[in-house]
């Protein structure tokens, strides 16, 4: 199995206040912590128990800054083989759709039998670069995916549905699984892992490496705008409804037909 | 297995074993977990059995609390050989997802509890603190630790010592947001690598700065800078002792009166690994109006309140009492109003015990540092 996982260096937003920049359009992030993106981290440990169950290689793709190095050490110290740092400011990545043609350039021309991406990244919330990057590479693909099975030739995707429901899919190999969180547990790197990947090759790239003409996936390229960046204002308080059961009913039900909501 | 050389025969001098199994006797958690440390050091002297015991739960069990260590007639640390076998278990990198986070957030934040560096300065807010700078000579520079840092409800003690420290006029610096974990769960969590690292990056951090001392607002720094980094400049102490020292030159002015009835439980950090058991209770004996009551397990029997040996990520599966609600009820028994700790970890486990007993109404713990806060001027 030869795999390539593509991951993402993200802010965590659940504990420091999100301040946007006056330019309207990016964030305050120095006080934030960095880390893999969720999703992307479950991706890797799936790519790590395909290989420990099949055999193969994996290669980490990831774009992203310096100091995300150490994201990539320990997806390493996991057991992936080798990794690409693309580090180029001209990538329009707001964009998915620019993101994940620059990951199809580190991919292309490589054999490969599956790539694994998040399902979604936390900070932008698209849920579309995998499913972009399938395009790109001209590949099957599969999103949402709550569990994998490797066969011959094809991978049988369940995908996590609206509602509970589960689709299983089969895919004829090569193809793109975007990887749902949940669909394993993933592993611990510990340092003297971290130490030992430092062993490995990680390659950073620019553009200009992979062929890619940076006007092809900047922002005059994209077709999407980012033109303001804001935080929701709490609309409305909550109401609560007192009294008997049969009451709050009747208060509930007159509410919803009263707002038109029914 | 770890990836030096030494067997853990040579690394625990398991050889050294008498097997009088005072160790197991003396451990507190026997009585709620099926953990025999004896019998892990008779054991792990067969190598090929080392996979077999790893995998034993019962190893997450050990508190760290060092009973054990503190009862060997033969000077044998018996729980590191459980550590070891956690150390086994950690590079394999199948850990619980909590303390995997853990560990992962030390490595990343340089805390346990997975906030941003950035932000652990912020306890300091609205108040007149004295940063350390390289290089400039301090008497007293101070480690505040994470939990303290981040935890709202234990931050008062840094904050309280800071007024106190304003008022008495001593020579005193904190570090900025370069302070980093001191690594005492990550060692007891087994992650060696990582405690190695931290050693190794805490040492060099601390020694470009000229102090005399390093003042530990927490036990768990507190001994693991004492006893685990052999090349740190300072004197370590612990802010007790610091406390003590101006209270004789009178320089802790009293005010008010708090007209209770106090037991002093005695942290496993400070008491038994560390011989500090004078200092806390002078404290506490000068506020005035206090009536001071002690356990029957005191001191260096003192019942350990299961916060420590990475515990606050290992979830314990026994559905016997825990060993703090044991330490809230022979409180409640002595009639004492007040639990007062030196710890933040036996804060947070004593309080959550006497929460699920509900005495919250007639019972109170603090950390001495809270006490002080309202009965010393600043
Ligand atoms: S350190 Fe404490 S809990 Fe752990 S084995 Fe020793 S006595 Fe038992
Ligand atoms: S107390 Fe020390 S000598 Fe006795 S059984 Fe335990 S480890 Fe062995």
């Amino acid at each position: 199995m030869k795999m390539f996982v593509c991951i993402k260096y993200v802010p965590d937003t659940s504990e420091a206040e999100v301040k946007v920049n006056p330019d309207g359009v990016t964030v305050d992030s120095s006080r934030f912590s960095f880390d893999i993106n969720d999703a992307d981290n479950y991706a890797v440990e799936e790519s790590v128990l395909i290989k420990e169950a099949k055999e193969g290689d994996v290669t980490v793709v990831s774009i992203g800054p310096k100091k995300s190095d150490v994201m990539i050490r320990m997806a390493m110290a996991k057991g992936c083989d080798q990794a690409v740092r693309i580090e180029d400011d001209r990538i329009a990545g707001h964009d998915p759709l620019m993101v994940a043609k620059a990951l199809a350039a580190a991919i292309k021309g490589q054999e490969f039998d599956l790539v694994l991406t998040g399902c979604m990244a936390s900070d932008d919330g698209h849920m579309s670069t995998g499913v972009a990057l399938a395009e790109e590479l001209g590949v099957n693909h599969a999103s949402m995916v709550k569990k994998v099975e490797v066969l011959d030739g094809k991978v049988r995707a369940h995908r996590e549905l609206e509602g509970g429901l589960l689709e299983v899919v089969e895919l004829e190999l090569p193809a793109v699984l975007t990887i749902q969180t949940g669909i394993n547990e993933p592993r611990y790197a510990p340092i003297r892992g971290i130490r030992q990947a430092q062993k490995k090759e990680l390659k950073v790239v620019s553009l200009d490496d992979l062929g890619v003409d940076p006007a092809s996936v900047g922002s005059d390229a994209s077709m999407v705008v980012l033109e303001e960046l804001y935080i929701p204002e709490v609309e409305s308080s909550a109401e609560f409804i007192e009294g008997e059961a049969e009451e709050k009913a009747e208060k509930l039900a007159s509410i919803l037909v009263k707002g038109g909501l029914v | 297995m770890s990836t030096e050389s030494q067997t853990f025969t040579e690394k625990y001098d398991l050889l050294g074993c008498i097997q009088c199994g005072r160790c197991t006797g003396g451990c507190p958690v026997t009585v709620r977990a099926d953990l025999n440390v004896r019998r892990f050091v008779y054991d792990a002297y067969y190598e090929e059995k080392l996979d077999e015991l790893a995998r034993l739960a019962e190893i997450w069990d050990c508190t760290a609390c060092h009973t054990c260590a503190v009862r060997c007639p033969k000077g044998l640390k018996p729980l590191e050989v459980l550590l070891g076998l956690r150390t086994m278990i950690i590079e394999s990198g199948k850990v619980e997802p909590t303390v995997r986070d853990a560990l992962q957030s030390v490595l990343l934040e340089g805390n346990p509890w997975e906030k941003s560096r950035a932000a652990r300065s912020d306890w300091m807010e609205g108040l007149d603190v004295k940063i350390a700078e390289p290089g400039v000579p301090v008497e007293n520079l101070f480690f505040v630790c994470c939990t303290i840092a981040y935890d709202p409800r234990v931050k008062s003690i840094a904050r309280n010592i800071v007024g106190l420290l304003n008022k008495s006029g001593v020579d005193y610096a904190f570090l900025d947001e370069s302070e980093t974990c001191c690594g005492s769960e990550v060692f007891t969590l087994g992650e060696e690598g990582l405690f190695e690292m931290l050693v190794e990056d805490n040492t060099e951090l601390l020694n470009e700065y000229t102090a005399k001392r390093l003042v530990c607002l927490s036990p768990h720094c507190f001994t693991t800078y004492k006893t685990r980094y052999p090349d740190l400049k300072a004197e370590v102490i612990h802010y007790t002792q610091l406390l003590v020292e101006l209270l004789e030159e009178g320089k802790l002015n009293w005010k008010g009166d708090l007209q209770k009835t106090i037991v002093y439980h005695d942290p496993c950090y400070l008491g038994k690994q560390s011989n500090v058991y004078d200092e806390p209770r002078t404290l506490l004996k000068n506020i005035p109006g206090v009536k001071m009551v002690e356990f029957e397990r005191s001191r260096e029997r003192s019942l350990c309140c299961e916060g420590g040996g990475g515990k606050m990520w290992v979830e314990s599966e026994s559905k016997k009492e825990r060993l703090a609600e044991t330490r809230i009820k022979d409180a409640k028994a002595l009639e004492a109003d007040i639990v007062a700790v030196a710890c933040p970890f036996c804060v947070l486990t004593l309080e959550d015990a006497m929460k699920s007993l509900g005495y919250e109404e007639e019972m109170r713990v603090a950390e001495i540092m809270e006490l002080l806060g309202e009965f010393v001027e600043a």
